[in-house]
């Protein structure tokens, strides 16, 4: 059976973003009668394009993994207008390989991997404990409430990444905050593309810097062992940049706020701390951040799943929709962080699965225990009623999280 | 008898077998694809391979 997706499609759904009321952590409700419908399901975007939004686990997976759906940027829409979502793409340096299909993105790939395989990832261990420990003295040094997230779930992804690029320490707080205007709620197209430019000169200067003197870090790597361009290593700098940081930031705090918000599966965990690496990978499905995205774009017209797919059509992906697939979890709105193994995609899936994830992992287990076990009566500070949550941005997650202890 | 095969072009290197079966995969060091540790895995392994097969992100691994 064809299905029709013509202009006119008068069945075709906006892009829901409202979470329910009280239930910060469930998916926006229309997903799930969506995915009741269909795994696959026509979305109206703002401009009035009709494509396709996919709430169905294995169907998210088989789209993902099935590059007919393009990801370069040619015809790409935001199913709904996020901060910088309007900006073009034509500027963007080289080396995006976000933005690319193999084989030129498995080329990128390549050269990138050996960075985070999960030896490489593992030998970092002790340097974001010590990180880590460092940012926990100094939130334990305050008396009052403090904001988690611009205490510790900011600044801990941006001190790794920095080490990671080898920003040196003097640099690190003015690119944290003009990292922080890309990520901000507030921010104009305008003072995006502001900050944009100075981030742009000060990763050129590090790249500059890494020629003349590599270190052991990926840039210096990367400037000795390949061919890359100071174009493409910018682009790449920039893709790592925008992975990684918001993602394991939004994670921290908001799997922090979960955790406070589920006592007995906290009580569970400090009873317990082998139970780390399960809730982790609980915390990723449950909460599946990265909430508008993965985007595609059909390269060609096919059949998929009894569906006629036109050749630039646009493709969304509800990663939240598809980590609540009752066909794929049992009970899957409850948060158990003693589900066992579970094939989440809270990283996607294909060829563009997250390149980050073992380093994500390894933050966040360190994170959550680091501060759990520092701060032993952890709580909030203000009635969650006062939690803002980032509904309109690609990464969800909360605005803000006093606590105390 | 198990026996793996993979599809080199397809490995984007991320790892998710190494740790479904480490005994089985491991990554280069080079460029971060799949290294094949052993091809015909004991039977006490063939769950582990299979799980690997299933999380691998891009099918690059087949368990026949
Ligand atoms: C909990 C934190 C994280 C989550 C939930 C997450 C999630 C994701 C998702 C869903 C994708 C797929 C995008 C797509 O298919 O278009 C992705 C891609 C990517 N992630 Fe992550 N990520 C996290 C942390 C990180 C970290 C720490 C890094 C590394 C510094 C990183 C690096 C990347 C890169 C480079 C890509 C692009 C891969 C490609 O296009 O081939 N991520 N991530
Ligand atoms: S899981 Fe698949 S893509 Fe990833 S390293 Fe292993 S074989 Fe390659």
């Amino acid at each position: 059976m064809v299905h029709s997706q013509a202009a006119e499609n008068p069945s075709a759904q906006p892009f829901p973003t409202a979470r329910p009321a009280g239930c910060p952590f469930d998916p926006p409700a229309p997903f799930a009668r969506a995915r009741a419908e269909c795994p696959i399901t026509p979305l109206r975007y703002p401009d009035g394009h009709i494509g396709q939004l996919v709430t169905g686990l294995e169907t998210a997976r088989s789209v993902l993994a099935d590059t007919r759906f393009s990801s370069l940027p040619a015809g790409k829409r935001s199913p709904v207008k996020v901060p910088g979502s309007e900006l073009s793409t034509d500027a963007l340096p080289a080396g995006m390989f976000v933005n690319m299909d193999p084989p030129e993105h498995t080329r990128y790939r390549r050269l990138l991997s050996k960075h985070f395989t999960i030896r490489r990832v593992r030998e970092l261990r002790p340097r974001i404990q010590e990180l880590t420990d460092r940012l926990l003295d100094e939130m334990a040094s305050a008396s009052g409430p403090v904001d988690l997230v611009q205490a510790f779930a900011k600044p801990l992804p941006t001190l790794v990444t920095s080490e990671l690029l080898g920003l040196p320490e003097a640099d690190r707080a003015e690119f944290g905050r003009h990292v922080d205007v890309l990520f901000s709620l507030s921010t104009t197209g305008e003072e995006m593309q502001q900050s944009m430019a100075i981030l742009g000169g000060m990763l050129h200067a590090l790249i500059a810097a890494a020629r003349k003197d590599a270190g052991p870090d990926i840039l210096g790597r990367l400037t000795v062992e390949t061919d890359l361009t100071d174009e493409e290593l910018l682009g790449i700098t920039i893709v790592l940049l925008i992975a990684g940081l918001e993602t394991t930031t939004n994670m921290l705090a908001l799997g922090t706020y979960a955790l406070l918000r589920h006592s007995e599966q906290l009580a569970a965990l400090r009873a317990d701390w082998s139970l780390m690496d399960d809730a982790v990978e609980e915390l990723l499905r449950y909460l599946s951040v990265v909430q508008i995205g993965p985007i595609r774009v059909a390269a060609e017209d096919f059949e998929f799943e009894g569906r006629s797919i036109r050749a630039g059509q646009v493709v969304t992906v509800s990663l939240p929709a598809a980590n609540r697939d009752p066909l794929g979890f049992e009970d899957p709105d409850t948060f158990d962080i003693r589900r066992g193994p579970s094939r989440h995609m809270a990283f996607g899936n294909g060829p563009h699965q997250c390149m980050g994830h073992h380093l994500a992992r390894l933050e966040l287990a360190i994170g959550y225990e680091s501060l759990l076990r520092r701060f032993p009566r952890l709580e909030l500070a203000v009635p969650p009623q006062e939690i803002g949550t980032r509904e309109m941005m690609v990464t969800y997650g909360v605005l803000e999280l006093p606590v105390r202890w | 008898m198990t026996r793996i095969e993979i599809e080199m072009d397809l490995c984007c290197g991320a790892g998710a077998c190494v740790l479904a079966a480490p005994a089985v995969f491991d990554q280069n060091d080079d460029d971060g694809t799949v290294i094949l540790l052993d091809a015909t895995p004991p039977a006490d392994q063939r769950e582990a391979a299979q799980e690997a097969a299933a999380r691998c992100p891009t099918s690059a691994i087949r368990v026949v």
